[in-house]
């Protein structure tokens, strides 16, 4: 396979995504095995070690890549099935395994040091200094940046490191240090950094009041939508609350990260790869927004603008944001 | 798995073929659909196991698929040991209280099963409601969203040598239906288009009385600063979530 300008990492959260991302252009296909160990821990998501077997297979006759994320935090005294994520992944022959703790990082380099480790976004490096160290002290090959920095300070950050950078193109927008947001965790008891879900499903209730619809997360009422509203995922960054005595989104407006109109930008700042959120979503959406990525950044490769695409369906809130990238938002 | 109150159905049904075919099967007893949904039921497990092993975790849960468009619904409980699909009447109400409900028109159901759609973007759009246990709702679309299901090539599969009769009335069929859609959505559109353009003028005034009252607001609250007045709510923005 002929190395693409800027490799496209997608998500899936089922074989039958990892299929339809394949066939919509991925070069590398992220998943994550059915426990707490990554990062997209939701009921009947990811991956059985005979199903990840397989994606491996199909991927690489298909000369693609598949990614392992074993990228939540070990709970402590326990880190048996972070251990075990780490050595199945290497096992059944993935060609990286995405990590964020160092302890983790330390055992797959001692034990597996052929496998090829990226730094999680979890691990919140957004420095020169911290990708460095991750560098030096655990081979990491390729970090995945958080999203918070502007393409300028990606490309700063790209001269200084000696390793891959990887970023965020499209998808659900974290709004706070990844890796460190304890919302989740303060509303329901579970977060996504130890137990790889952010805003359980266990804790979520929908709840009609006459025209409006109420979403809330434990014993928190996070939105309540008109009818003529468009709807949101119900994490507690994203959600309407009243200060003031006005309703408003103190942190963020239910959006979505779209860069796909920056990709010439990033490929200048030495950006290796693109990141698509959202192994939570259907093989629809993988299928959809990566077939429009694949044309972009075939597009912008040839130096082309990136051709028309529709993704307004599937972002969130049904709106779109280039986020911290051109420097609007923080 | 707890169980959910009933609510009003919110999903108003759009103008469709299949509006105006539950339209004329209301005479028709839904228990004439259980051996055709049973059949259906078990091809697809039969054909899809992973999917089936997915679901195991649900247990006894029990959901309520409510097609808003057609004069019945189904119950589905996809965790028992045999997996049990079946028709209700209306919208349910004699079942007592399911794990969750799941309202959506008739063909956003079929394409959200078949994968063609994305269920969080017919969630965001308002497309889908769902009611009562979100985890449950949760797996049973991981699940089925995992499963390639194509229900057409699944209910065909058993036919045999009847197969390619059974293919060519299917997209005969399919060739009618396409067009009934397109001439209702004409239908549709000369109808609400009146109304549309009404309705569009009367919300570009509401946003703008919108923004002027925004104005107000904030030109009262810097007069009120410079009187030194507190502002309303103690003029410190208490960020409570509403808690309740």
């Amino acid at each position: 396979m002929s190395e693409a300008p800027l490799e496209l990492v997608c998500p899936a959260g089922t074989p039958a995504a990892l299929r339809a991302a394949v066939e919509a252009g991925a070069d590398a296909v992220y998943v994550g095995f059915r426990d707490e160990t990554n990062a997209r821990n939701y009921p009947g998501l990811n991956f059985s070690r005979p199903e990840l077997g397989q994606g491996v297979g199909y991927a690489h006759e298909l000369g693609r890549k598949v990614y392992v994320a074993v990228n939540t935090f070990p709970a402590a005294g326990n880190p048996g099935p972070w251990r075990r994520a780490v050595d199945d992944a290497a096992g059944l022959g993935a060609d990286a395994i995405i990590i964020a703790d160092i302890g983790l990082l330390d055992y797959a380099r001692r034990r597996h040091p052929e496998a090829r480790r990226h730094l999680s976004v979890q691990a919140s490096a957004s420095n020169a200094e911290a990708i460095r160290f991750y560098h030096e002290a655990f081979g990491v090959k390729r970090v995945v940046l958080p999203r918070v920095l502007t393409v300028g300070e990606i490309a700063e950050l790209n001269a200084k490191i000696p390793v891959e950078t990887e970023v965020f193109a499209f998808g659900g927008m974290c709004v706070m240090a990844e890796g460190r947001c304890a919302l989740s965790s303060y509303a329901t008891g579970r977060s996504p950094n130890l137990d790889g879900v952010c805003s359980p499903a266990s804790h979520v209730r929908y709840e009609r009041r006459g025209a409006k619809l109420i979403s809330r997360l434990g014993d928190f009422t996070v939105n309540v939508f008109r009818d003529d509203e468009a709807r949101s995922y119900p994490t507690l960054c994203k959600g309407r609350f009243v200060a003031g005595g006005r309703a408003s989104y103190l942190f963020e407006e239910p959006t979505s990260l779209n860069a796909i109109a920056m990709l010439p930008d990033l490929m200048a700042a030495g950006v290796r790869a693109l990141k698509i959120e959202g192994r939570q979503r259907g093989r629809a959406y993988v299928a959809q927004v990566v077939g429009a990525f694949r044309r972009a950044i075939d597009a912008a490769a040839r130096g082309e603008p990136a051709p028309a695409s529709d993704l307004g369906a599937v972002t969130e809130g049904h709106r779109d944001t280039e986020g911290a990238y051109a420097g609007s938002w923080r | 798995m707890s169980e959910t109150p009933r609510q009003a159905p919110p999903l108003p049904p759009p103008l469709s073929p299949v509006l105006l075919a539950g339209f004329a099967l209301r005479p028709v007893p839904p228990a004439l659909l259980g051996p055709f949904l049973k059949l259906a039921l078990s091809a697809v497990s039969r054909r899809h196991p992973d999917v089936m092993a997915r679901l195991e975790t649900l247990g006894d849960a029990e959901f309520l698929i409510d097609p808003v468009d057609l004069p019945f619904s189904f119950l589905l409980r996809p965790g028992a040991p045999s997996p049990v699909l079946e028709p209700v009447g209306g919208d349910g109400e004699g079942i007592g209280r399911p794990t969750a409900i799941i309202r959506a028109p008739l063909l956003a159901l079929i394409d959200l099963l078949e994968g063609r759609l994305d269920g969080d973007a017919l969630f965001f759009s308002r497309d889908l409601t769902i009611e009562g246990d979100t985890e449950a709702v949760l797996t049973l679309r991981n699940a089925l969203d995992s499963g390639e299901i194509d229900l057409i090539e699944d209910l065909l599969s058993p036919l045999g040598p009847l197969d390619r009769p059974a293919r060519w009335a299917l997209t005969a069929f399919g060739a009618v239906f396409t067009r009934a859609a397109r001439d209702l959505e004409t239908l549709r559109d000369a109808f609400v288009a009146p109304v549309a353009r009404r309705s569009g003028a009367q919300a570009a005034e509401i946003r703008e009385l919108d923004e002027r009252l925004t104005a107000l607001h904030r030109r009262v609250r810097q007069v009120r600063q410079v009187h030194g007045a507190r502002a309303p709510g103690g003029g410190v923005a208490k960020a409570h979530a509403g808690k309740g």
